[in-house]
């Protein structure tokens, strides 16, 4: 493995890091229990990865979870913002880039895959 | 993509130790003549004698309101339908090993799957430590993200770069083993 690779990225991300110094403003959460990658949640959070970074969305945090007991829906995604949390159900490749998009990037919440919007304290 | 190809049960395994508090997780996928060997090994919670003697089978579950654990019961099916060995060794308190070997040229043995794919966002997220060994008769290749966090400091093995450098990696890895093929 290339380590110098990796340390010149560190100098690179640590620079743009102190410029940003910033907390992550909203999370993304994948389900990735057994039903879950059984019904397509790696290529989920791949693609979740992948348009979080092509975006160059820095104050997001991608992380993932076990299964949730709603299995007749996954995969499933969360997305943690101050305020609320919405569960997204049934979630595709397509599916979890417009959650990226038009949910964590313009702040509107998609309808047609809600299971359930809370309100949380901030 | 095929749902029980190796990445799948990788993926599902990787999903068990987490579930198990593990902090350490080995995944080992070894080419050694005509035999292919997987094996995940974990530092979790471990399960008991009567808890192992009933992993895989597809009625058995310790997860609260589930009542059919198929993972591994999938995996079992799969080795051994190759006539291959399927083997969980679990201690609570230590850990699981899980371990699958069957033919590589078995005209039923599922392909690899994308393992560039299923392994990287696991890596990059994933509350845990991983090893990563791919070996053949000639070639050995590893990872250790305990090592990659050291060289990175407070960079997340999810920065965009990071991700790209281990989907890279990995790719330079499958393609010297000769595994690509099946990607």
């Amino acid at each position: 493995m290339k380590l110098e690779e990796l340390r010149k990225i560190r100098e690179r991300a640590e620079a743009e890091m102190r410029l940003r110094a910033g907390q992550a403003r909203v999370k993304i959460v994948v389900g990735m229990g057994t039903s879950g990658i059984a019904a397509g949640a790696r290529q989920v959070l791949r693609a979740i990865l992948d348009e979080v970074a092509q975006r160059n969305l820095r104050d997001v945090l991608v992380t993932q979870t076990g299964e949730k007991g709603l299995s007749a829906k996954e995969p499933l995604v969360e997305v943690h913002e101050p305020g609320r949390i919405a569960i997204y159900g049934d979630v595709d490749e397509a599916t979890a880039r417009r959650i990226v998009v038009e949910h964590v990037l313009h702040g509107r919440v998609l309808e047609d895959h809600l299971v359930e919007l809370r309100e949380v304290s901030p | 993509m095929t749902v029980e190809d190796i990445a799948f049960h990788l993926a599902d395994l990787v999903a068990n130790a987490v579930r198990a508090g593990a902090r350490r997780v080995e995944i080992e996928l070894v080419r050694d003549g005509p035999e292919f060997r997987v094996r995940v090994a974990d530092d979790g919670a471990g399960m008991d004698g009567d808890a192992q003697r009933r992993a895989g089978d597809p009625f058995f579950t310790t997860k609260p309101g589930r009542r059919i654990g198929l993972g591994l019961a999938l995996f079992r099916q799969t080795a051994e339908a190759l006539g291959g060995v399927f083997r969980v060794v679990s201690q609570p308190g230590v850990g699981t090993r899980v371990e699958a070997r069957f033919p590589w040229n078995h005209p039923d043995r599922p392909p690899l799957g994308d393992l560039v794919a299923t392994l990287v966002p696991l890596l990059a997220t994933s509350p845990v430590e991983f090893r990563l060994v791919f070996r053949d008769d000639r070639t050995t290749w590893s990872l250790d993200t305990r090592e990659i966090r050291q060289t990175l400091g407070d960079v997340p093995l999810s920065h965009p770069e990071v991700f790209s450098f281990l989907e890279r990696e990995l790719r330079r890895a499958l393609v010297e083993l000769g595994w690509k093929e099946e990607g």
